[in-house]
């Protein structure tokens, strides 16, 4: 589905949920207003009753005062005097008024007056016409509210009529008794009584729609009138909505004064024929909607968030998605390559394995040619190894399950292995190498040497791998002080001037399976896992590698670890008082081999060429004091090493000791180098345990060494049970052993492995080294069986695989079987004594 | 693409939202007017009147309620208002602000209306009284100003323009042309080309034909206006001409007097006599027309056949017309007000010439301010030369001495009394 079609149904579905919202919602604030009118008619009917009853009460004072005035025959005054007499209210009055001339008097005086009882309502339409008073009793007559004339004040009045004696006529004659109150009396108690109503006011109406009572909102003298001056309409409909108001209890919406939609309530006031109850109202204070606004707010809110989440989440997981597609497709195509690659890298040593090994057996009678191909088989068998351990490694790195073997080591012997594994690659491509290391002086380091030789040979082959014939390749090695307690910084620096790399490919070089791509790396072995291999084992051991690079001028990776120090260092390493001579063209070398020996006691010159070298030579040999020992470089200009130790030995001295130094390959010069008189060879660099053993042996004093020797005496004897399927494994299993004195028997499948466990005696084995797969049962099955057995030393022999089986989950799979160890093929002697070494030790008991 | 239309459909829920969100900008206060007090204050402040209603100024209210939210102000009526007021001014329900009239100055009766009123000319107050036509405000004796006016009143009549404009004539502007337009339209079929309201004095079509004539005939006679004032019996001569010229008028044939006797009162029974349609004019106040709006939607026949019509000057003279100019609503300010600089402040507030046209629009009289050109239905007034405007407050003619000739007039118009009868009563008239 295309993210267009998502977008838009995730909107529609948006907004069909808000328009859900919006609907309930208002559909929820229409029933709650709806409600809300209810409750306000409701209310106003309430308060019809609670009005009704109040003027009820009051109307019924009125009807006392008339039917005791009815009941005596009074005058005019004597009516007014008993009214005084029982009034107790200060601020009401009464009025009795003659209906035929709109005047009479007033229960109290006119206002500024003390004496002033006569009151006319000549002038206030109010009282033409009685008929609307009804009889005592029978219902509530009411005045509107007018002013009254005695004081100005808005007032209203309940009125009866009553029967007066007039002495001038001396008749009987009709009056209405009035019992005035002010408007403002009413005001504090005639309001709805609910705080939500606060802004509703009342009204009550005549059957014409005059107001007889009204709050402040209610304008105009006439409802109707109100209604007709804010609100549109025409007389047929303002009629009927007259008829509607005067006639029943409801409610309208209409307009005030104010422009506000308003509530009108109405019902009709029953203790009144043609009254009404009117309730005025703002809507907006009935219309309770604003938190369902605030619902839809947030609900919209809350889903624009969400899309806009989905969008960005979508876009992101779009964008990786889009990543990791290009990268596996990067990955596959590199893995392509790599299988290509590795089909050729394969069968190139392979190629040479299987051709020389023709070869050596066509020739087996000429032993040079069959030794000549047998090292070459052997060194293609270890390029294919080494391409194969490659592979395990990164498999390793990628599992996460690369660990880290720390042990003792000589930092010396890294570096001499360093540059003996480089001297046949330096000699074949005739390049320039040189080898510094300075200020070495904590020799035995603890780390995982194997890791560390293999970071330093990997940088350093590519070196000479990628520099071009009669290029250059340095490399310096120095230690320094670390921050860490008892650790030493180890840097390491290869340069060379190779092909160099490009920044493209510098972002990229540390994964798995890169390589340039460029006409003169394809030409070059390789399996793209070195520098990956490399920088993860560089990260495992904590430390940092660098590179800086130009295609076409070369390139410099600089590595630098901590590394901790071992507990054993070699210890006071003094030479005798000895006169050392050293001679090397190279400044730096001189001037480090000095510090050296001096640092060793000795007593160092130095002389940078073979002609200087021989005229200190000489200048000492006729002054009868010859140097102690002379050491000399082989490649120097003018005349080199070889031809200088000649003429010493010819010309000055035969017996004084020299050691030819070199960081090229000693085979190729021994001979050369004996024959001109050279008594001993030491490759570059210099170490200073180097020179103390080398200067040691040349002037003949033993030196302190803590070096293991390689005595295998004490393998002899040693009894091994090998379960191997295949018979050229076991042939070349049981052969190797047996040239370290290690005797074996054969289990050829796990079955018989286990059978013989079964009834071998104890102590019959130290081990077994147990293939993995075999045939009716496998080696992970028959450690299994063992470990199940009852004897208790055959159920704990120490069981070591031997197996092609050699990827990390493949070691795990045996260890979890109850395996002690692991060996991959094609085994490696010094890996498997190691192992058995291991195992006597104890390290192998379960 | 395909990231502008998320964007957009993005951009539209935004802006839906924030509309659905958006509130009503509150309207911000009118310009012009500057609060001088504290604008939280609390307090009420109450205007008397004899309104039943008094719906313009209600929302005047609403507006100074824009200021001063918290003051609340209530118009009350007061019954029999003109004899009730001074009464109502020493109770206990004393207004704050409240009505009064020219007329009522120098009359002993009403004094306490004038005693309660404070100097409105008092330049402390503030009060803009230049924009108000100076021959409508009371002269006093002490030049104090206790009351100013905020609606005018005039004599005219209503005139049914689209009438006119259908029949092809203009609205006259001289007596010769009214009567010239009178014979033309009842030519045209139309029985009663003027019409008035004639059962009783009060604004009946006499008075509001005669007065404007009369006052033409005596502003720039002091002697005969003392004369006149002074209800001298030989005054009653300064009348005739008057007179003669009513009864000219009603011999002309503008009106058919039998058929304005139908006519029940003089306020809304004019008005929708008038909305019938059929009468091209009607003699009228200011204070008819004032009720003309509301009307219209109380009448059929005007609801049927809608026309556009306006209050003009009736051409009396061969001259021209006649501007009358007298104030009617005025505001007094309760010296002994609790609120009184509230009370005052509100003055301040309502005697502009933008919020006395907009209560006099809106209660359909006429404004007192200079400018009439804002109301088309008093326009025309504002059209008359100003040598042509007269006001009874210039020219000094007192009420009761008026009463005389509205008394007179009627009596000669309704046939109650000849000419010479009239005169030789002059004096004798009671309202």
């Amino acid at each position: 589905m295309k993210k267009t079609v998502i977008i838009i149904v995730n909107v529609v579905i948006m907004v069909a949920i808000m328009s859900f919202v919006v609907l309930y919602s208002g559909s929820e604030s229409r029933d709650s207003y709806q409600r809300q009118i209810e409750h306000f008619e409701d209310s106003t009917v309430t308060m019809e009753q609670v009005t009704e009853n109040y003027l009820e009460s009051e109307q019924r004072i009125c009807d006392i005062w008339a039917r005791y005035i009815n009941n005596k025959t009074m005058t005019m005054e004597e009516a007014a005097d008993y009214i005084r007499a029982s009034h107790v209210l200060e601020n009401t009055s009464a009025h009795l008024i003659s209906p035929d001339t709109l005047t009479g008097l007033s229960t109290r005086p006119k206002q500024g007056t003390d004496d002033d009882y006569a009151v006319s309502y000549k002038k206030i339409d109010l009282l033409e016409d009685t008929s609307w008073i009804d009889r005592i009793g029978e219902s509530i007559n009411i005045t509107r509210a007018y002013t009254n004339p005695m004081n100005g004040e808005q007032s209203l009045a309940f009125c009866n009529t009553v029967e007066l004696y007039n002495p001038e006529s001396q008749k009987s004659e009709t009056a209405v008794l009035m019992r005035v109150i002010p408007i403002s009396m009413l005001e504090q108690k005639w309001v709805f009584p609910q705080t939500e109503l606060v802004n509703a006011e009342l009204a009550v109406i005549d059957a014409d729609g005059d107001y007889i009572l009204k709050g402040d909102s209610f304008k105009n003298s006439s409802l109707f009138e109100f209604y007709k001056s804010y609100n549109a309409t025409d007389p047929k409909s303002s009629t009927e909505l007259f008829n509607k108001i005067t006639s029943s209890t409801g409610s309208v919406p209409m307009i005030n004064s104010h422009k506000q939609e308003c509530i009108l309530a109405f019902t009709p006031v029953s203790a009144s024929v043609g009254w009404t109850m009117l309730g005025l109202m703002p809507a907006k204070d009935l219309d309770v909607d604003t938190e369902n606004w605030l619902l839809f707010g947030v609900v919209s809110a809350g889903l624009l968030i969400l899309f806009l989440f989905d969008l960005l989440c979508i876009l992101y997981f779009n964008k990786r998605l889009q990543i990791a597609a290009r990268e596996a497709e990067s990955a596959n195509k590199a893995k392509t390559d790599f299988l290509s690659t590795m089909s050729h890298d394969i069968r190139t040593p392979m190629n040479a394995i299987i051709g020389l090994t023709t070869i050596a057996e066509k020739n087996l009678g000429d032993v040079e040619s069959t030794g000549e191909s047998l090292r070459k088989i052997s060194l293609a068998s270890n390029h294919l190894l080494t391409l194969i351990n490659d592979i395990l490694d990164i498999s390793k790195v990628e599992s996460g399950k690369l660990k880290l073997s720390p042990l003792t080591f000589s930092i010396v012997e890294t570096v001499e292995n360093l540059v003996t594994v480089s001297q046949p690659m330096i000699k074949e491509k005739n390049i320039e190498f040189s080898f510094h290391t300075n200020q070495m002086e904590k020799e035995y380091l603890y780390t995982d040497q194997l890791r560390l030789n293999q970071i330093y040979i990997n940088i350093l082959s590519n070196a000479i791998k990628y520099t071009e014939p009669g290029g250059r390749v340095s490399v310096d090695l120095h230690q320094d002080k670390s921050d860490k307690p008892g650790y030493v910084r180890l840097t390491y620096v290869v340069a060379d001037t190779g092909i160099g790399m490009s920044p493209e490919f510098m972002e990229t070089m540390y994964q798995p399976f890169s390589r340039q791509i460029d006409s003169r790396v394809n030409s070059i072995q390789g399996t793209g896992l070195g520098l990956a291999i490399t920088k993860q084992m560089v990260d495992l051991l904590g430390g940092t590698i660098e590179c800086q690079s130009e295609r076409g001028k070369g390139t410099t990776f600089t590595i630098v670890l901590d590394i901790q120090e071992a507990d054993r260092q070699r210890e006071d390493m003094q030479l005798e008082s000895v006169d050392v001579l050293i001679v090397d063209d190279d400044e730096i070398m001189l001037q480090t081999t000095v510090d050296i020996l001096e640092s060793l006691g000795a007593s160092a010159e130095q002389a940078p060429s073979g002609l200087e070298a021989l005229g200190m030579i000489e200048h000492r040999h006729l002054s009868g004091k010859d140097y102690d020992a002379i050491i000399i470089d082989w490649k120097m200009p003018e005349i080199d090493g070889l031809e200088t130790i000649r003429r010493i030995r010819s010309e000055i001295d035969e017996t004084i000791p020299i050691l030819l130094i070199s960081a090229y390959d000693w085979s190729d010069i021994e001979d050369k180098a004996k024959a001109a008189g050279a008594n001993a060879f030491v490759s570059k660099p210099l170490f200073r345990s180097t020179l103390y053993d080398k200067i040691n042996d040349l002037i003949g004093v033993e030196s302190k060494s803590i070096e293991p020797e390689d005595d295998y005496s004490d393998l002899q004897g040693l009894h091994i049970l090998v379960a191997e399927d295949n018979d050229i494994n076991w042939e070349i299993i049981s052969a190797i052993l047996s040239m370290y004195g290690i005797t074996t028997d054969r289990a050829e499948n796990g079955r018989i492995c286990v059978d013989m466990m079964r009834t071998a005696a104890e102590g019959s084995y130290e081990l077994i080294f147990m293939d993995v797969q075999m045939p009716e049962m496998n080696g992970l099955d028959a450690t299994r069986e063992i470990r199940g057995l009852e004897d208790p030393w055959a159920s704990s022999i120490p069981i070591i695989a031997m197996t092609a089986d050699a990827f990390s989950e493949n070691v795990m799979e045996c260890l979890d079987a109850g395996m002690n160890g692991h060996i991959a093929k094609p085994v490696d002697i010094k890996i498997v004594i190691k192992e058995i070494r291991r195992i006597k030790d104890g390290g192998g008991q379960l | 693409m395909k990231k502008i239309v998320y964007m957009l459909l993005a951009v539209v829920m935004i802006l839906g939202l924030s509309a659905c969100g958006s509130e009503q900008q509150e309207a911000a206060p009118e310009e012009g007017f500057s609060p001088s007090l504290d604008t939280s204050t609390e307090c009420q402040i109450t205007v008397a009147g004899g309104y039943d209603n008094f719906e313009a100024l209600e929302a005047e209210f609403d507006s100074f309620n824009e200021y001063y939210p918290n003051v609340e102000l209530m118009f009350t009526k007061v019954d029999d208002y003109n004899n009730m007021i001074g009464m109502v001014l020493d109770g206990n329900d004393a207004p704050d602000i409240y009505v009064n009239y020219s007329w009522m100055y120098g009359r002993e009766q009403y004094q306490s209306s004038i005693d309660h009123a404070e100097n409105l000319a008092d330049p402390a107050l503030g009060l803009d009284l230049d924009c108000i036509r100076s021959n409508i405000m009371l002269n006093t004796s002490d030049d104090t100003l206790p009351m100013v006016p905020v609606f005018a009143n005039t004599y005219g009549m209503l005139v049914n323009s689209s009438l006119f404009e259908k029949e092809g004539l203009s609205i006259p502007t001289t007596y010769e042309e009214l009567v010239e337009v009178c014979k033309v339209f009842r030519e045209k079929g139309y029985e009663n080309p003027m019409m008035g309201y004639s059962k009783e004095e009060t604004t009946s079509l006499f008075t509001l034909s005669a007065y404007p004539f009369f006052c033409e005939t005596m502003a720039d006679d002091a002697e005969a206006v003392n004369k006149f004032n002074a209800l001298d019996s030989s005054a009653g001569e300064y009348m005739r001409p008057t007179l003669e010229k009513e009864m000219q008028f009603l011999s002309d044939g503008c009106v058919n007097l039998d058929a304005c006797a139908e006519i029940e009162d003089n306020y809304e029974a004019v008005i929708l006599r008038f909305f019938e349609g059929d009468v091209p004019m009607m003699f009228c106040s200011g204070d008819t027309v004032s009720g003309t709006k509301k009307r219209e939607s109380q009448s059929e026949a005007f609801i049927a056949n809608p026309f556009e019509y306006a209050f003009v000057p009736v051409p009396m003279s061969d001259e021209g017309t006649t501007f009358l100019d007298m104030p009617n609503l005025q505001f007094s300010v309760n010296k002994d007000s609790a609120n009184l600089d509230m009370a005052n402040e509100f003055m301040r507030f309502l005697i502009t010439p933008q919020e006395l046209n907009e209560m006099a629009q809106n209660k359909g009289l006429m404004s007192p301010t200079k400018d009439l050109s804002f109301n088309s239905v008093y326009a025309a007034f504002g059209d008359v030369p100003e040598s042509r405007v007269l006001s009874p407050e210039v020219i000094g003619l007192t009420d009761d001495a008026v009463i005389q000739l509205r008394q007179a007039v009627y009596a000669v118009g309704t046939g109650e009394m000849t000419i010479d009868e009239a005169i030789d009563s002059f004096g004798t008239f009671t309202e």
